[in-house]
């Protein structure tokens, strides 16, 4: 009987085998097609907007751009630290109140020296960082619920130390307000953190314990002291950002930074990256989305909207870029 | 005696590229142990996920009694008379016995809106009683019972009601001896009452034992329904992997001498809780295994021994003096570890095959100036990959969407790739088939004959004892006894040193 089963089977495996190779390249085709469009909606999307708002402000957009691109440097560079954090599965909440205590810090030490005013703004960051990943990876609470209390523990203390008064930094900073300073502190944050995360190690690491930790630790990687190292990381690239923001506006105010966590969370989202983090983050992320964020913000500040209408759109959006990019793999396991 | 209970009529199911089920259609028969065998991958959990409503088919009708069902969830599917025993936990921490017994069930004891926990307990205490499991107490939280014991509640939570069919998916793997026995007793009492049991298994020997039909699929196509009592071990494998399994299925060689040289000595190691006290050395060349029931503390050796138990006391040292006290030195001193958790700790699902083969050698791969370049880790994982005939499309592929035995295949390629000299290999067949099975065997033999050494730790007694140069039982997380290798040996020597 197995024998006759077989020969059944070997003639049926003939045509079926050209059959399976036509629909499996089918199906690829198909994949790869989702995967085009998860990569090419942001940058589309950056277009659309700025098309959109361009002809809608009559080119006004397009003449403000120096603005905008001023806007964009703060998020962009601390964009750079916290998408390491999400590209291992971690939330930082913290970063507007890393930004204020930096930029503080920032201020007080430019009195002195410039050069110190920065190296101290990256010092305290990096602490506020240290203190995070302390208590992310030693006392094993959760990201989010860590960076949430250090957001408000911090900001409390930046509202003391600013209520009263703004904290002014000397009057030197504004000397290094030049385009291309900020431009280049920028593009170099972001050439470094691209060929690490690209072409080295640590990018793969960072992968790997964001798709699954436990895998990773068994695969030979410090899993502790990475998640730990990239929370001190991602404090210093902020406190170097808080240098660029006091450069632009000469003080630090009690609100100083307030809001940045959300707009680096949206502005990653909008760039396509997965919440969860993983194997699917492109560095690209970072770039476009910081892009598209700002010129979405200002356009809507253009046309007139009101705060509320405004954040209105951006929520509609945020969760269309959500939907779309949240990585749902990890629901699909064949046996 | 042979009235049809379920048609399966040109059922399909696809994920993503993958196939898994291509047009299936037979027949299942009243008052049956229908066993379904084949391959990974071959499509065997995803027929009874689609009939269970765990996963949707795409095509195709299921009819029960004559009536099409289509079970859009487990409850739907446990109304209908369908219930099913999966592989894995299948109970709910966060919940009681009572609880997880009757889960989606519980409007029986509701009245008015408000659930009745006693009359809940009650009954489910004395089905626990009926069942024979008085250890269990139904208002005890699921958690504070082991494995085995969950196992048990599964089987009352799957059976209690009577249901026309019960799928029971690879549930013996994950039991011992004991817990098999009251699992088969439970199938013959449902054959007995005319219902029908589909039973999925890897072990041969226990589905021609226990099953009265068998069903083979292979790569998610139906090849054949046959009648127990017609068949052997060897013509099931025929059919299963399309081809005669020729060859030597274990290593062939008794009486080779083990090298005297020692490369790994484990001293007074001792995990709290889990393993006391072990002492034992490997040597050049030598394949140790270890065998004992699944509590008795074997899969924490592989762990401590790779330094990746918490809290072990004790010395692993290697043949240079290098102690071994983390995972990071034990890998850069040349061991290799697959656990037996695999989807968890040998392997990033969510990543491509490539990536996890070349995880662990990125330092060897990275040029002077620590960078790495795509097509240097794309060729080394291609070799690696196909070094171990990995069934995908290409290395770009996530591993979440390989069958078990092609992820073992891409955990070992990560370990040949970097020509570890240390094998540490716990439970590296489990839920494996054969085809995949003999290809880890013979590897095995021909890194021993390289003059690698390999620790191998298994719930099968059978592979330790045609694999391995020496045998150490464990019991109660102690070393009970040692045995050399011997044509000889059978099951029960090793048996009455494990209990």
């Amino acid at each position: 009987m197995a024998e006759n089963v077989n020969k059944k089977d070997l003639a049926k495996n003939v045509p079926e085998g050209n059959d399976k190779a036509a629909s499996k390249e089918e199906s690829l085709k198909k994949q790869q097609r989702a995967n085009l469009i998860r990569t090419l909606l942001p940058i589309i999307g950056l277009v659309a907007v700025a098309l959109i708002f361009n002809i809608l402000t009559k080119g006004g957009m397009w003449n403000s751009r120096n603005l905008i691109l001023n806007q964009v440097y703060v998020v962009l560079i601390s964009a750079t630290g916290v998408f390491f954090i999400m590209t291992m599965g971690g939330l930082d909440f913290s970063q507007g109140s890393i930004m204020g205590i930096a930029s503080i810090v920032v201020c007080i030490l430019s009195k002195t020296n410039i050069f110190l005013a920065v190296i101290g703004g990256i010092a305290a960051g990096a602490a506020i960082g240290a203190f995070n990943g302390f208590f992310y990876v030693n006392r094993k609470i959760k990201s989010f619920i860590v960076t949430i209390c250090t957001m408000f523990l911090f900001r409390g203390l930046i509202k003391y130390i600013a209520s009263n008064s703004p904290v002014a930094a000397s009057m030197e900073v504004f000397n290094y307000d030049l385009p291309a300073l900020k431009f280049g502190i920028t593009a170099a944050v972001l050439l470094i953190g691209f060929i690490a995360f690209r072409y080295t190690k640590f990018g793969m690491y960072l992968k790997a314990i964001g798709a699954g930790e436990k895998a990773a630790k068994f695969a030979g990687i410090r899993t502790d002291r990475m998640k730990f190292l990239i929370y001190v990381l991602a404090g210093a690239i902020t406190g170097l950002a808080a240098f660029i923001n006091i450069v632009k506006n000469g003080s630090a105010t009690a609100n100083v930074g307030n809001q940045l966590e959300t707009q680096i969370l949206i502005a990653l989202v909008l760039g396509g990256m997965p919440i969860s983090g993983g194997a699917k983050v492109r560095f690209e992320n970072i770039i476009v989305g910081a892009l598209l964020y700002t010129v979405l913000n200002n356009g809507l500040t253009m046309m007139g909207m009101t705060t509320q209408a405004m954040q209105l759109i951006q929520g509609v959006i945020f969760l269309i870029f959500v939907a779309v990019f949240a990585d749902r793999q990890s629901l699909q396991v064949i046996k | 005696m042979s009235e049809i209970r379920l048609q399966v009529k040109n059922v399909s199911k696809s994920f993503g590229i993958t196939k898994a089920l291509k047009n299936v259609s037979f027949n299942i028969n009243k008052g049956e142990v229908h066993a379904l065998i084949g391959e990974n991958g071959s499509g065997k959990s995803t027929l009874t996920n689609s009939l269970t409503g765990i996963y949707q088919k795409d095509s195709g009708t299921f009819i029960l009694d004559g009536e099409e069902v289509h079970a859009h969830n487990q409850v739907e599917a446990n109304n209908m008379g369908i219930s099913i025993i999966v592989q894995e936990l299948g109970t709910l921490d966060g919940l009681t016995v009572a609880e997880n017994i009757f889960l989606g069930h519980e409007e029986r004891f509701v009245r008015f809106g408000i659930k009745n926990t006693n009359a809940m307990n009650r009954e489910a205490n004395e089905l626990l009683k009926k069942y024979g499991f008085d250890r269990i107490k139904a208002n005890a939280m699921i958690e504070t019972y082991n494995f085995e014991d969950r196992k048990l509640v599964e089987i009352v939570k799957a059976t209690y009601f009577g249901p026309k069919i019960v799928v029971i998916d690879e549930t013996t793997t994950a039991l011992s001896q004991e817990g098999r026995e009251e699992l088969y007793k439970q199938m013959n009492r449902i054959r007995s009452e005319g219902n029908t049991v589909i039973f999925i298994s890897h072990d041969l020997p226990e589905i021609l034992r226990m099953s009265d039909t068998i069903t083979v699929l292979r790569d998610g196509d139906y090849i054949a329904t046959v009648k127990s009592a017609d068949m052997d071990e060897d013509s099931l494998k025929k059919l299963m992997v399309g081809r005669e399994v020729t060859g030597d299925y274990y290593r062939a060689d008794y009486g080779e001498p083990v090298s005297g040289e020692v490369v790994m000595s484990v001293k007074n190691v001792t995990v709290p809780g889990l393993i006391k006290n072990v002492n034992f050395d490997l040597h050049r060349g030598e394949i140790l295994g270890f065998g004992g029931l699944s509590e008795s503390g074997m899969h924490e050796i592989g762990k401590a021994c790779f330094g990746a138990s918490f809290d072990r006391e004790g010395t692993v040292t290697l043949a240079d003096g290098t102690a071994v006290n983390d995972i990071p030195t034990a890998i850069r001193h040349s061991i290799a570890y697959t656990s037996k958790d695999r989807d968890n700790e040998s392997i990033i699902l969510n990543q491509s095959i490539g990536d996890n083969i070349c995880l662990p050698s990125l330092g060897e791969l990275e040029n002077g100036m620590h960078m790495l370049s795509d097509k240097k880790l794309r060729e080394f994982a291609d070799k690696n990959a196909k070094i171990m005939s990995t069934k995908m499309n290409s290395v770009d592929q996530f591993v979440s969407d390989l069958s078990g035995g092609n992820k073992q295949k891409v955990v070992l390629a990560r370990w040949i790739g970097k020509d570890s000299d240390i094998l540490i290999l716990d439970s590296p067949t489990r839920g494996i088939d054969i085809g995949v099975k003999q290809d880890i065997y013979q590897l095995m033999d021909s890194m021993r004959r390289q003059g690698k050494s390999i620790i191998m730790i298994s719930e099968e007694l059978m592979e330790l004892i045609g694999m391995c140069d020496r045998i150490i039982i464990m019991k109660d997380g102690e070393i009970s006894n040692e045995l050399p290798r011997d044509p000889d040996m059978d099951e029960n020597s090793l048996i009455s040193s494990m209990v």
